[in-house]
């Protein structure tokens, strides 16, 4: 901007015609400045890590000759040595540079573990060899490379089956569709490249099972959570105060709409989400006997006491049903807060279980074992479940 | 340089950086020369150092910007210019050299950067000594440390802990493969929980919170407790050299079984909003760590949790009765900034026509804390209800900020829905918050730099929503130091700043510049 008559700024990247306007020559050797600038910027940020890190690299060997040199008995004693190498002298305890480091020092050392640091990635973009016999400082440079992720890593495509359905499986592809090794390949855990990961499992920190990751959630809100607690909760407690109020208590807190979405096979059109996710749990928790048993054995022999039931379908119509429920709803809560919640792992909570179902029916009454065992270890599981539910991975 | 001259006889002399291993005591042969010649030469070197990165960073940029010519022509330039260091002179690059050869001159300063400059190395030297100045007085604004501020009393601690032998004894190194850097599975539509939980664990402050022990598991005995499982999930993804993703067991299990009633809503196996799901996590984490008070809505609540320290300010909306002038202050807590956007959204439509309008995020933030609106409301002197101005600003910005796009917006009336809004919103990098502060209006802050400089934000991370209102996909951008990283689930890739910036941003997390 010295001049008037200058047809680009600093840089010299954006200039303007020959026959520009003043006021044209001017904005182009602003533009041309403010991209200086940023350059300048960059490059500057660039500057200082690489040459600190080559400088600290240089500082780092001087000092590792110069405790060699000495006596290795005392490692934190500055030793009284004067030790030269291309880069740094060791004298009285300092390390003086010698000359630029980014001359004299070529490679990086990390500050951390003393060992050379990858400059390359291994795989992706911009990828080289590493050199054969160099043991490598454990942080390397991210790779980048579409379908792994950073660490050059990819995930086996969860197969078809087993509680999945085509529309997760859509989903799953449409994120992953670069995923193409892994894609799938049905592949069991000794034929798969060391860099194809398959979801872990994870242990549930009330039963103990071990759970498949991805059907965790699905698994506690059963183990837990009973699949909505306000529909355990409100259970419970209808039926622990007797028939003779539930049924009037029961018309309070549900909207007659939700009514519709009773879990009965002929009326699944009435909420179709929940029932998706209901058919998920089912396939997902094969290994937990006791919750699709329970679900799939309550609406058939007794359709009537099902109508307790009615509270889930409440729970999905969350947005609608706040500004008319949230009263009744809150003041219920509290109660069962109070008095059920604490009742649930002990002896009352499998008796609404036998409640609903009839001596009639043959052996699957599981709920009753699970509770009782859960209360019995209640206190050890709940010190213990910090560090016991934590994966092994 | 010429605004605030150095004082001549300073009582206290300055020092070099003592040597620390790993590390040159000098940035460069020639450097390590001046500042070993006398006590005199260190002092106004250091000084002077001194007073021109106040000239730089605390003034406008003009004054550093402006150099004199050798012919003593004065220009202001928009590049960089360079400031002696032995003089107070400002020269342009090609004027350097002749200067440095006329006065013997060496050391220069960058204008832009407040990077030191070798002329006898002919490159730029990054001398621990005058490199630490540099960062603290872009950092905090300051050079002195001792000066209390509200996050060095976040990080306070008895100086027994400090000392190098005790920390050596006390910790353990941890791998330098451990970088933070882990995807977290998903759990089956728990993707809203780990975009939050990837926010938490790169966020620098609660990061050093659980790192520095603030929350030890093994010394809590509250059952299921959520602190402890993050305490625990920091551990993982710090101290473990496992770059497979993270299995958060522990935090869903204590979610499941958490009492907190207002997010009971949230306790089931469906897809749900992150924004409720952060404001559960920081309520239960307020709880855990905190004096256990609930957190009233609409209240001034002050803990001094970590949650708190972290995330929570304050905002005061102001009432102004039309009919008699009178006053009313009111003060409350907020955790995070919720802007709505549909009525930007609108009016931006109307005035551009149906294109594609976009807004930015300074838009949002002018029509929420610098516009005013009218309200009704029973005035005290008046004794009856009267129009009034409300207007709301914010009274202390925390030291990180959550702003919370409103996206997803129920429609109320005869056809009742909910629907998301899907207009982009471009959002900085960098964010002033001084304009929405009531300081930018109590005092003539528009010169202010050094108080603009303290409500400088940078983006941390980003939540973005993918997808329709009631099904669809979270993932999450998050930076480490300048590099940015992409979140979804359990896989972790590199991100390109357009990326992060590209995206539909949900939930957006800023971090107070000076802390960092």
């Amino acid at each position: 901007m010295s001049s008037e008559t200058s047809e680009t700024g600093k840089a010299g990247v954006i200039v303007a015609p020959n026959d520009a306007s003043p006021m044209d020559k001017l904005a182009h050797s602003v533009l041309d400045d403010l991209l200086y600038n940023i350059v300048h910027d960059l490059l500057i940020k660039v500057h200082r890590d690489e040459k600190m890190a080559r400088a600290n690299t240089a500082a780092i060997r001087v000092e590792k000759l110069a405790s060699e040199a000495s006596d290795s008995s005392t490692p934190d004693a500055k030793p009284d040595v004067r030790i030269e190498t291309e880069a740094a002298i060791y004298e009285d305890g300092q390390v003086l540079l010698k000359g630029n480091p980014l001359k004299t020092t070529k490679e990086i050392i990390c500050p951390r573990c003393h060992l050379p640091r990858l400059l390359y990635p291994t795989d992706g973009k911009g990828a080289k060899k590493p050199a054969p016999g160099v043991v490598y400082c454990k942080k390397h440079p991210y790779i980048e490379k579409p379908g792994f992720d950073i660490y050059g890593q990819t995930w086996v495509a969860p197969g078809p089956g087993r509680g999945k359905k085509k529309k997760d499986m859509e989903k799953k592809l449409d994120g992953d569709s670069a995923n193409s090794p892994a894609a799938g390949a049905e592949s069991s855990a000794k034929d798969r490249p060391p860099n194809v990961l398959s979801y872990p499992s994870a242990t549930c920190s009330k039963c103990k099972r071990c759970i498949l990751v991805t059907r965790l959630n699905n698994h506690m809100g059963s183990c837990i959570g009973n699949s909505g607690r306000n529909a355990s909760r409100a259970a419970a407690q209808k039926i622990s105060n007797g028939g003779s109020n539930a049924g009037s208590q029961n018309n309070d807190n549900t909207p007659p709409g939700s009514q519709k979405g009773t879990p009965l096979p002929g009326s699944r059109a009435g909420s179709p989400r929940k029932r998706d996710g209901d058919e998920f749990d089912e396939d997902a928790d094969e290994s937990d006997p006791t919750n699709p048993k329970k679900k799939k054995l309550k609406p058939t022999p007794l359709p009537k006491k099902v109508i307790l039931k009615t509270k889930a379908p409440t729970k999905k119509e969350k947005v609608k049903s706040t500004s008319m429920l949230n009263v009744e709803q809150k003041a219920d809560d509290e109660i069962s807060a109070v008095q059920v919640a604490p009742k649930k792992s002990t002896p009352k909570g499998p008796s609404p279980a036998k409640k609903i179902k009839p001596s009639s029916i043959p052996k699957p009454t599981m709920p009753s074992p699970a509770p009782k065992k859960s209360k019995r270890d209640r206190d050890l599981e709940s010190e213990s479940s910090g560090t016991l539910s934590s994966p092994p991975q | 340089m010429a605004a605030r001259p150095a004082t001549p006889a300073s009582p206290k002399n300055f020092k070099v950086q003592p040597p620390k291993p790993g590390q040159p005591v000098y940035g460069c042969e020639h450097l390590q020369r001046l500042l070993n010649q006398d006590q005199a030469t260190t002092n106004t070197s250091i000084q002077h150092y001194k007073s021109i990165l106040r000239s730089i960073l605390d003034t406008t940029p003009i004054l550093p910007q402006t150099a004199k010519l050798s012919e003593g022509q004065i220009v202001t330039s928009l590049t960089p210019t360079c400031l002696c260091l032995q003089c107070p002179m400002t020269l342009t690059e090609d004027d350097r050299n002749k200067h440095g050869n006329k006065k013997s001159h060496r050391f220069y300063v960058d204008s832009r950067s407040g990077a030191l400059f070798c002329q006898m190395c002919d490159d730029i030297v990054w001398d621990p000594t005058f490199e630490d100045l540099r960062l603290k007085k872009v950092g905090t604004g300051t050079f002195s440390t001792g000066r209390k501020r509200k996050h060095d009393e976040l990080f306070a601690s008895d100086p027994l802990k400090e000392s190098p032998q005790y920390i050596s004894t006390n910790t353990t190194v941890a791998s330098c493969k451990a970088n933070g850097l882990r995807g977290i599975y998903n759990a089956g539509a728990t993707c809203y929980q780990n975009v939050v939980l990837q926010s938490f664990l790169h966020n620098p402050v609660l990061r050093n919170f659980y790192l520095s022990d603030g929350h030890q598991s093994i010394n809590c005995d509250t059952q299921h407790c959520l602190s402890c499982a993050m305490d625990d999930m920091f551990q993982d993804f710090y101290a473990v050299e496992n770059t497979n993703g993270y299995t958060a067991a522990n935090i869903l299990s204590g979610f499941w079984i958490s009492e907190k009633k207002a997010f009971e809503n949230l306790v089931t196996t469906k897809e749900q909003d992150a924004h409720e799901f952060f404001q559960f996590l920081a309520e239960e984490l307020h709880e855990r760590n905190g004096d256990g008070k609930k957190p009233e809505i609409g209240s001034e609540h002050s803990c001094d949790c970590i949650i708190h320290q972290t995330f929570y300010g304050k905002l005061q909306s102001t009432t102004t009765c039309q009919h008699c002038g009178g006053v009313t202050n009111q003060v409350q807590s907020f955790l995070d900034l919720s802007l709505p956007l549909e009525n930007l959204a609108q009016k931006k439509g109307k005035k551009g026509g149906a294109k594609a309008h976009t807004m930015t995020l300074q838009e949002c933030l002018d029509e929420e804390y610098i516009k005013s609106d009218k309200c009704e409301y029973r005035c005290h002197n008046c004794n009856s209800m009267q129009q009034a101005r409300r207007q709301t600003m914010i009274k202390r910005l925390p030291n990180v900020l959550a702003i919370q796009m409103k996206r997803f917006e129920y429609k109320q009336g005869r056809n009742e829905r909910a629907a998301k809004i899907d207009t982009p919103v471009h959002f900085p990098l960098q964010l002033n918050m001084l304009p929405y502060t009531n300081r930018a209006r109590t005092q003539d802050a528009k010169d202010n730099h050094e108080l603009a400089r303290s409500c400088t934000y940078d983006l941390l991370s980003v939540v973005v929503h993918v997808g329709e209102i009631d099904t669809g996909h979270y993932v999450s951008y998050c930076r480490v130091g300048d590099q940015w990283f992409a979140f979804n689930d359990h896989k972790v890739e590199l991100a390109a700043k357009s990326d992060v910036l590209g995206a539909r941003a949900y939930l957006l997390f800023y971090i107070i510049r000076s802390l960092a």
